[in-house]
């Protein structure tokens, strides 16, 4: 159960999503955005996440594209992750957003919901750090693109009542050759102990980490170091983990130190398979 | 027209399938009220001061109730106020309870109610608890009433001990040429039902007390709500629906007296305590960790000779049933072998965990994980097949168990038997390790099993049986229907005793204990044995008495006569018979004259020549017979990142007779899988002041589909000559060696002694480097 009241509302457009926002906002009901749900439901019966007003916005059309358009695939933030696995137009995300909670879930949880929720895990992200993506985002100064890496890499930087509508990956990232691994506490159920995705352009490997730290991130010095190929694989791997951002997590997943253990195997491991092809 | 050894569909699948299954939340009444907790958030805290005020005066709210110093509540020492009272003891203890018109209410005005708290030292482990300055969890042990069997000793935090001394252990280690020691050590977990707790309480004008409650034990909480609150036990109905999924967890009486106060706070009015999944895992009783060291001594040639055990049971912050814990860990103590020289000490000690409700297999797979790491560990010193040495050391009819039993046999199974067909099934001469590739090694791992149900010595179980006007047959037992199946094979008993269609046979599902013949609870897998006996005993009295009905009608002696068919028949000449259906309500005669009346079976059964234990040697007889076994699991392990996977799982169980094919291989194979969950991920995750950090299932994380390995299961059959069609309990058995043969296959694995659960990655990693474990 959810112990208090909120209002429920489902705008058709952005226009008017980002209005009801501040109408809401100026009403003290410090309003969220809602896609899949699921998340909300899981932390406001814990009493985690308090709003006297949900915004709807799976009914907005922009929010539901899922296609190619020029040379560019746009995908809505209310997308599902089993619709973004099923029509798989960018395998690197189905294999990435498929390891997120299970089959159920994933029917209710939504592209942007996993990017833009509380658990901080936002595994749906490494792709889109890893093809330089670009965010549109819609808030009161109209609709604006960004780069992901000003929007998801590191914490979450989405200003006040703003939203995502869609990514825009250029075509060509969903043909280059990938790797994502993700790594749990036991067997195949739970949250990440590790995720990384790896996606290899023009001779150059690019690697993204869920799991490591409160939030998703891809490091340019990190891949820099992985990338001198006359260096010796654990003398760059070496390098790498020493560039990670700190501090590390250390929970009941799993203790800093055991994360750096398997993150060593498992950057041996993607290092192995990317280089080898 | 056989019945017994077939898979007859469950009675209640239907509605199960459908999802037209009634749980105890599932009902409704006019006029019900809600209640809602308020839980501890300290693990040890002294209570300050409770403000109720603004809870009272909240909208809807009927009742805030508080703690109480009396009556205290418990099993076996009654330890424990039903509201915490001056202390809190564990993370997750009630501490007032508000009743109002509507969850939303109770709740809202739950999180009104402001406590102030003086935390205390937390005692964190059992081996914490034994300390001499250990902070006490009970300051007045010496006054609480107590069970018997059950030696606590005050000024401490040990709750009771029980002592097994045979034999003479000093003298069996002087002749060893070989000794080992082991320690090992896991947490607490949970049971993970389905359905988490609930329970509807009603007091009406005339003072009857009606519950209904998820619960194993219906006529446990009869006793107890008589006992600690004095109401007149024919004045207390309870009634239990379909349990979904209990596994020992529902058999500890706790949300039905808290529900009980409320209601009666609330002037009688039907209230309704639903427990969150939080709650269920937090507050209720759990899954006992526990702390031991064995140490065995043994031959050259591997013939063990003595045993010294010290098991430290965590019972958490309450006895409740661990002093039967502990005393089941020591009335099987070593494992299925035969040893001549054991001194034991099993102890319940207080601990400020969340405490222990019992958990299938009843204490021995926790036993078993300590005792058989320890064989293995000798194995391996003695550079001996652990298969070898187990079957050189088989407890066997002639040996006598640790409490003396000997053993004959009827009232244990063949373990040799077992062992080589599980030799056969892991086929064991391809070798325990095996490398796969660079990284990867598929290793084995085994695990002896025994088990007795140390149930009360004078438990006793009770089946109706009447005649329905068409000659079928209702059946009423006091076994409640944990989806175990039992009441189907209770039906299946009693249709093969009368030769009719298990079809024609229809089980009352639900047990009320007003109207339902008392099975003491539905627990350590005796429902079968007790309840199958007394239902065999009430076909007898049936047939009895459907025999002298059909005598006068057809003009013989009873003697003359056989019941199958739904027919009574002259032995020499069937067909010379009457219908079941025409002597049902007695028999009319042509000219309207009639005699007899409706016919009702009924048959009890009581444990039979069971004694306390001797209090300084354990010597006695706990429990009527052993189910034995032998398990096995296979596992690939990755020796670069220590990850595995469960590819087999085995086991061979001596089951007596198997009465529901599939039934029986369903058990087993639950239990295998909820054993392995147990072994390789369950667990609590206690920080270093007692608070439980996992008490959700998106961090607490049993088995799921997708995980299982491939199960076998195979059955040996000795007969246990009082047991119907001499079958023997087997509900828990496919648990209870699980851990041990997955921590002793990982440890072949990994090369290094794995002597924690769960039995995770991390764990192994730590193990392999020497790294400590840094409490997170």
């Amino acid at each position: 159960m959810i112990p208090y009241d909120f209002e429920y509302y489902r705008p058709a457009s952005i226009a008017e999503t980002v209005r009801l926002f501040w109408v809401l906002d100026h009403q003290g009901k410090s309003p969220v955005y809602y896609s899949g749900g699921t998340e909300i439901i899981t932390l406001a019966r814990l009493h985690l996440i308090k709003t006297g007003a949900v915004i709807d916005i799976k009914h907005i059309p922009e929010c539901r594209a899922l296609g190619f358009e020029q040379n560019r695939l746009v995908l809505g933030a209310a997308l599902s992750l089993t619709k973004l696995e099923e029509a798989n137009p960018f395998p690197l995300l189905s294999k990435t957003s498929s390891g997120v909670a299970d089959r159920t879930a994933r029917n209710k949880i939504t592209l942007g919901g996993n990017l833009c929720g509380q658990i901080f895990y936002r595994e749906a992200a490494l792709p889109f750090l890893l093809a330089d993506s670009q965010a549109v985002i819609a808030g009161r100064d109209g609709i604006q693109r960004r780069s992901v890496h000003d929007v998801f890499n590191g914490g979450l930087r989405l200003g006040k009542g703003e939203f995502l509508v869609q990514l825009l990956t250029e075509r060509s990232y969903s043909g280059l050759p990938y790797v994502s691994v993700k790594k749990r506490k036991q067997w195949e159920t739970g949250y990440p102990l590790i995720t990384v995705s790896a996606l290899r352009k023009e001779e150059r490997l690019r690697v993204a980490f869920s799991g490591l730290c409160p939030f998703p991130f891809r490091s340019a010095e990190l891949e820099e170091d992985l990338n001198r190929r006359h260096v010796p694989l654990e003398t760059r791997i070496d390098q790498a983990v020493r560039r990670l951002p700190a501090p590390l997590l250390n929970d009941i997943e799993g203790s800093s130190e055991y994360r750096i253990f398997v993150l060593r195997n498992l950057l041996a491991e993607v290092m192995e398979e990317m280089e080898g092809r | 027209m056989q019945t017994i050894g077939k898979s007859v569909y469950r009675k209640e699948a239907p509605d199960k399938v459908t999802g037209a299954a009634k749980y105890a939340a599932d009902f409704q009444k006019p006029g019900m009220l809600y209640a809602k907790l308020v839980i501890s958030p300290y693990a040890h805290a002294r209570i300050k001061d409770i403000d109720i005020s603004e809870a009272r005066n909240m909208p809807g709210v009927r009742a805030v109730l508080t703690g109480q110093q009396a009556p205290l509540v418990g099993e076996e020492i009654r330890d424990r106020p039903p509201i915490a009272f001056g202390k809190v003891r564990y993370h997750g203890e009630p501490v007032a309870v508000v009743v109002a018109d509507t969850p939303f209410q109770s709740q809202t005005a739950a999180e009104r109610i402001r406590i102030a708290y003086e935390p205390l030292p937390v005692v964190n482990t059992p081996a914490d608890a034994i300390r001499k300055d250990a902070p006490l969890v009970h300051e007045n042990l010496e006054q609480y009433e107590k069970g018997v069997m059950t030696y606590s000793e005050p000024n401490t935090n040990i709750a009771n001990r029980i002592k097994i001394r045979k034999g003479n252990p000093a003298k069996g280690f002087l002749e060893s040429d070989v000794v080992v020691e082991n320690r090992i050590s896991f947490s607490p977990s949970d049971h993970a039902a389905m359905e988490t707790r609930c329970c509807i309480a009603e007091i009406a004008a005339d003072g009857v007390v009606t519950i209904t409650t998820s619960s194993q034990a219906p006529f446990m909480v009869k006793k107890i709500l008589s006992d600690a609150f004095g109401i007149e036990a024919g004045k207390i109905v309870v009634h239990t629906p379909l349990v979904g999924g209990a596994y020992g967890g529902k058999s500890s009486v706790q949300w039905e007296i808290i529900c009980y106060l409320a209601s009666k706070a609330a002037g009688g009015r039907p209230v309704k305590l639903y427990y969150t999944r939080e709650e269920d895992m937090l507050t209720a009783p759990g899954h006992v960790g526990l702390d031991a060291t064995v140490k065995l001594g043994c031959t050259k040639d591997g013939k063990l000779l003595a045993a010294e055990i010290v098991y430290l049971f965590d019972s958490g912050a309450y006895a409740d049933k661990s002093p039967d814990l502990n005393r089941a860990g020591a009335v099987d103590c070593t494992g299925p072998y035969h040893i001549e020289h054991i001194r034991c000490d099993s102890l319940s000690v207080y601990t400020n965990h969340p405490y222990p409700a019992p958990f299938r297999g009843f204490a021995h797979s926790e036993v078993l994980f300590a005792f058989e790491r320890t064989m293995d560990k000798l194995a391996a010193r003695l550079r001996m097949d652990p298969l070898e040495l187990r079957r050189k050391n088989a407890i066997v009819p002639g040996h006598t168990t640790p409490t003396r039993v000997l053993l004959n046999k009827s009232n244990i199974g063949n373990l040799p038997r077992c062992l080589e067909r599980l030799r056969e099934l892991m086929d064991w001469e391809e070798g325990t390790l095996i490398r796969l590739s660079d990284r990867k090694v598929r290793a084995k791992g085994i695990s002896c099993i025994w088990k007795t149900s140390t149930i009360n010595t004078n438990a006793s179980s009770g089946v109706i049986l009447l005649v329905n006007p068409d000659g079928s047959i209702n059946l009423m037992s006091g076994v409640v229907e944990i989806g175990t199946g039992t009441k189907t094979v209770l039906a299946q008993i009693v249709a093969e005793k009368l030769q009719m269609d298990v079809s024609r046979i229809h089980v009352r599902m639900e047990v009320d204990t007003q109207t339902t013949p008392e099975h003491w609870k539905t627990v350590g897998s005796r429902g079968t044995f007790m309840a199958g006996r007394a239902a065999l005993a009430a076909a007898d009295d049936l047939i009895r008495q459907l025999k002298d009905m059909a005598s006068r009608v057809l003009r013989c002696s009873p003697d003359d006569l056989e019941v199958g068919g739904e027919r009574v028949f002259l032995r020499d000449d069937p067909k010379t018979s009457v219908s079941v259906k025409d002597i049902a309500y007695g028999y009319t005669y042509p000219d309207g004259n009639a005699i007899g009346g409706q016919i009702i079976g009924r048959g009890n059964y009581i444990l039979r020549r069971m004694t306390y234990l001797d209090p300084e040697t354990g010597a006695g007889v706990p429990g009527p017979e052993w189910t034995v076994g032998a398990q096995g699991v296979v596992v690939e392990y990755d020796r670069r990142d220590h990850t595995y996977q469960i590819i087999k799982a085995v086991s061979v169980i001596d089951i007596g007779k198997v009465l529901n094919a599939k039934a029986a291989e369903g058990q087993v194979i639950g239990a295998m899988s909820m054993g392995l969950s147990f072994a390789g991920r369950e667990t609590f995750e206690i920080d270093r002041n007692g608070i439980v950090r996992n008490p959700q299932l998106r961090i607490y994380r049993p088995l799921r589909f997708g995980e299982h390995p491939e199960y076998i299961v195979d059955f040996v059959e000795t007969p246990q000559l009082d047991a119907p069609y001499g079958a023997r309990g087997v509900g828990e058995h496919g648990l209870l060696g699980m851990p041990a043969a997955l921590a002793n296959s990982l440890s072949l694995a990994a090369g290094t002694d794995l002597n924690r659960l769960p039995l995770i990655p991390e764990m192994i990693w730590r193990a392999k480097e020497g790294v400590s474990h840094d409490s997170v």
